[in-house]
């Protein structure tokens, strides 16, 4: 769970006399939001999303529809794109949930990839919903079971345990602190090829624990 | 399983793409109504016969087209962008950063006289301008991402010091050392042997899945294609005529032309009987004969109608993905297809010839290349004399009338086994008979009956035939010179032999340049039979041929063999086409045959480990087959050094069956074990553990 292996490798990207209308026709096309600007060698300059394509109207207000028409025409994303040294940027070494937060912290839609000073690839928000789609098994057949355990050592290994016990595996997993109670732990597990009512009565019997939600995934 | 994420469009979209090339008789469009896209990850292979516009396309993609060609018409693009209209300066940057080509001869990529070092280090600092130590360090770890062995003294060594499998590796990490977004590659493996060509496919395989790169694959191999592409086009006379998924296309192709390819490529897995090829008649049309307002399939397809004659098939969608040119895709059955009269000769069973005296009979033939020593005592004649022992310890028999087929890869003395017996090289020890004459004399001393006796049909038509001189002088020449008809019948004579091989009496009086490859190679085989051999040697006679004319070639040697009784031996270095055409199967590994037999027993188990490895890398056009996985690792060894014991043992995959991962290789030469009377095998493994192997390929 790398950077590098939910990343987008060769992205869409742009050059910095690309002119606006150009680049919105691309991203249009290729259904993107975010276009590196690159020189030569795929040398980041520059980044531009969507948001920074809206001119503010002000900027317009004082010209005619003809004045309009070549303000426009001469604008290109080099005019309009975030400067290198403000585009915040990640490694593909480094683990998902880093970048994350990186993104988090900033309240921004996209990393850009880098090798040096290369763009190797791109990371967006959309890559970690995948992601923590993946982590949970959401893609695939089953039954989801989510299990509450106190906040101590060896419960999860009891839950394992007993799935284990009866020879079935886990396909995925996830846990996180109760929401607003520090004392337990919210245990998401996915079990395929399992009868429901089986699953349910094995994790019923552990003690301490308590099955909060059980449901089939199609 | 992941979804697609990022950038749904697909990273190459072409739309009625339209190229066209000046010449003298005006704009002439080589390629047009080209549509296909390729996605991140995907191979599209495109496949057709020579002169389809397959290399159009590819370098129509990225402008090379040369001064006198461009693109006329449609849209291309790359990852949403249009390339067509771009500036030569835009495109270079574009080809520099984002789309990368390989091509089938990778010496011709190369710089001979730069290091591999050099040249993979000069990619890295002048277009992304890495300091040269990082640049270097980069170079090495792609070397060994494309399972370079010793990268980092390769790095050192000159393109020609390194093998050709090699080469073609060095130029894949050259093309994804810039890690681009499409890959264009056109014929990357039909230069190489086929145990090379199958390394090498696998590594784009793996490639693909790391780099997520888009590849598009240009090759005639459908064999090939079965084995790397995900996505398929079929191109015909500069058209797409269908398009679709890899086992779409193999399991019920839709348009005649596609259905007629695959009749014609030789398939490993069936047996003999069920491997008749048929040809398509006829042959693909130059550009400015297509037909126009018409099918362009037409004049060559068995299903066609007034309707194909008068109207253009578009594309159409039969199944989500799946599209074919041909206005009845719906309503023809290929299972219910009957070649046309006199397209397929009649294959009499050709029983008979066993238990006859054979024809050719050679024990223990060797032939040696002398090699000049580099020590100083060799200049006054008193170095120790090196030699390249290229045919060693050769035995084998073929009976009147049946084929012998020899494979082998290249540099394993098939075609100087070949020369030997023709009398082109002379033998150095060892007993070769003819109809009982002793052949060890060079052909210079050979009685000019015995030269009549012995013909032969080489792989390169091209050069086997004088330019200068009519097709009919050259056919009559062996019939003059052998007096095999009086001299007033000459003319007769030849236009008897050009029916033969399928060409009209008005052939006589053209020049070779005016013929095909296919017709060239039908005049070499006139020739050949011209004096009415016993015993023909045809050294790959249809490796440079396409596969229609291939299958058409290939039919006819067997139909001329019926006819005369003529033995064969057959060279190739294509074991499916061995397999169609030979009784017997010969396969040669560094001058030794390590195992021969009747062709049947060759293809099943107990297999020679050479001979399993070969069959395991021949591409099979079938996606469902499943064949095991042998790679054979290096080059064959230098014969001026052949390994000690048994001279496969440095590459045998299966030396491990034998006590102390068998020591006895390198020690002992190899007994001959007999399976049957006729089929035997060089090898220490014990016959029973041999015969308990699977067989390589096994088709659903």
């Amino acid at each position: 769970m790398f950077v590098r292996d939910y990343m987008t490798r060769h992205p869409v990207m742009g050059d910095p006399t690309m002119s606006i209308v150009e680049a919105q026709g691309i991203m249009a096309e290729t259904s993107v939001r975010h276009l590196p600007v690159v020189e030569t060698g795929k040398q980041l300059v520059g980044l531009v999303t969507r948001q920074r394509m809206r001119i503010p109207p002000t900027d317009l207000a004082s010209l005619n529809v003809w004045e309009i028409t070549r303000f426009l025409s001469n604008l290109t994303l080099q005019d309009v794109m975030v400067k290198r040294d403000a585009v915040i940027t990640i490694e593909p070494d480094v683990a998902l949930e880093e970048a994350a937060q990186v993104m988090t912290r900033h309240r921004i839609g996209c990393l850009p990839v880098m090798d040096g000073n290369t763009v190797i690839g791109i990371i967006t928000e959309i890559d970690m919903m995948a992601q923590l789609t993946d982590l949970l098994g959401g893609r695939t057949p089953g039954i989801r079971a989510t299990v509450r355990m106190p906040n101590r050592k060896g419960e999860l290994a009891k839950l394992i345990g007993a799935i284990a016990d009866n020879g079935w595996g886990i396909y995925a997993s996830g846990g996180v602190q109760t929401p607003k109670d520090p004392s337990h732990w919210d245990c998401v597990i996915k079990v395929r090829n399992v009868p429901q009512a089986e699953l349910v009565a094995v994790l019923e019997r552990i003690e301490g624990q308590k099955l909060i939600d059980v449901r089939q995934q199609h | 399983m992941t979804m697609k994420r990022h950038g749904h469009a697909p990273i190459l979209k072409l739309r009625n793409a339209a190229i066209s090339y000046e010449t003298r008789y005006g704009d002439i469009e080589a390629v047009r109504n080209v549509s296909f896209q390729v996605d991140r990850a995907e191979t599209f292979g495109v496949v057709g016969e020579s002169g389809c516009g397959k290399s159009t396309v590819a370098f129509g993609i990225v402008d090379f087209l040369g001064p006198n060609g461009k693109i006329v018409g449609g849209s291309i693009k790359f990852q949403g962008r249009e390339l067509i209209g771009r500036s030569q300066e835009e495109l270079r940057k574009l080809r520099g950063d984002q789309i990368s080509m390989v091509y089938q001869d990778p010496m011709q990529a190369l710089n001979p006289s730069v290091t591999i070092g050099d040249q993979l280090t000069e990619v890295l600092t002048v277009h992304r301008g890495i300091a040269k130590k990082e640049a270097r360090g980069k170079s090495i770890r792609m070397l060994e991402r494309v399972y370079m062995p010793d990268p980092a003294n390769v790095m050192e060594r000159y393109p020609h010091q390194i093998s050709g499998g090699q080469q073609q590796r060095v130029v894949i990490a050259m093309a994804l050392l810039n890690n681009p977004a499409l890959l264009i590659m056109d014929e990357p493996t039909t230069a190489l042997d086929v145990t090379v060509e199958a390394v090498v496919l696998d590594l784009i395989e793996d490639l693909k899945h790391d780099f997520d790169t888009a590849i598009v694959y240009i090759t005639h191999d459908l064999g090939v294609v079965a084995r790397v592409c995900n996505r398929v086009g079929v191109m015909y006379a500069g058209e797409m005529v269908e398009v679709g998924s890899v086992e779409a296309i193999y399991d019920a192709p839709q348009h005649p032309y596609t259905q007629g390819l695959m009749r014609c490529v030789p398939k490993l897995g069936s047996t003999k009987e069920s491997s008749i090829l048929y040809p398509i008649r006829g042959r693909v049309p130059a550009p400015k004969d297509r037909p126009e307002g018409a099918c362009i399939f037409a004049p060559r397809c068995d299903y066609s109608t007034d309707r194909c004659h008068n109207e253009k098939p578009q594309l159409r969608e039969l199944s989500p993905g799946h599209s074919a040119r041909c206005f009845y895709s719906e309503t023809i059955d290929p299972s219910t297809w009957r070649p046309p009269d006199g397209l397929v000769p009649e294959f009499a069973s050709r029983a008979g010839g066993n238990g006859q005296e054979p024809i050719i009979r050679l024990k223990d033939l060797k032939t040696y290349y002398e090699q000049e020593s580099r020590s100083v005592l060799s200049l006054v004649g008193l170095g120790e004399k090196l030699y390249v022992k290229a045919v060693d310890d050769v035995s084998l028999q073929v009976p009147p009338g049946k084929t012998l087929g020899v494979v082998g890869e290249s540099g394993c003395g098939k075609s100087t086994l070949a020369k030997t017996i023709i009398g082109l090289e002379t033998p150095r020890a060892g007993e070769a008979q003819f109809l009982g004459f002793d052949i060890t004399v060079p052909v210079s001393e050979r009685d000019v009956k015995l030269i009549e006796e012995l013909q032969m049909v080489f792989q390169n038509p091209d050069s086997t035939m004088n330019p200068s001189y009519n097709v009919g002088h050259q056919i009559g020449r062996p019939l003059r010179r052998f007096n095999v008809v009086p001299s007033d019948q000459v003319r007769d004579e030849v236009v008897r032999l050009l029916r033969a091989v399928r060409l009209d009496a008005s052939y006589c009086d053209r020049l070779p340049r005016q013929l095909s490859g296919g017709e060239k190679q039908r005049v070499g085989i006139a020739r050949a039979f011209a004096s009415r051999p016993d015993l023909v040697l045809c050294d790959e006679p249809v490796s440079a041929l396409d596969v229609s004319v291939q299958a058409a070639v290939l039919n006819l040697l067997m139909e001329i063999q019926q006819e005369y009784g003529t033995t064969m031996m057959f060279i190739a270095h294509d074991l499916s086409v061995v397999r169609f055409f030979s009784d017997y199967v010969a396969v040669m590994y560094l001058g030794h045959i390590v195992e021969i037999g009747p062709a049947e027993d060759i293809y099943a188990p107990p297999y020679q480990p050479y001979t399993e490895a070969l069959l395991s890398a021949v591409p099979i056009p079938d996606p469902t087959a499943e064949q095991k996985h042998i790679r054979l690792h290096g080059t064959v060894p230098s014969a001026l050094n052949p390994p000690s014991g048994c001279v496969f043992h440095t590459r045998c995959p299966r030396r491990d069956l034998l006590p102390d991962g068998g020591k006895i290789c390198e020690q002992d030469v190899p007994p001959w074990q007999h399976n049957s009377d006729e089929h035997r095998i060089m090898c220490h493994i014990p016959l029973e553990e041999l015969r308990k192997m699977d067989p390589v390929v096994t088709s659903r």
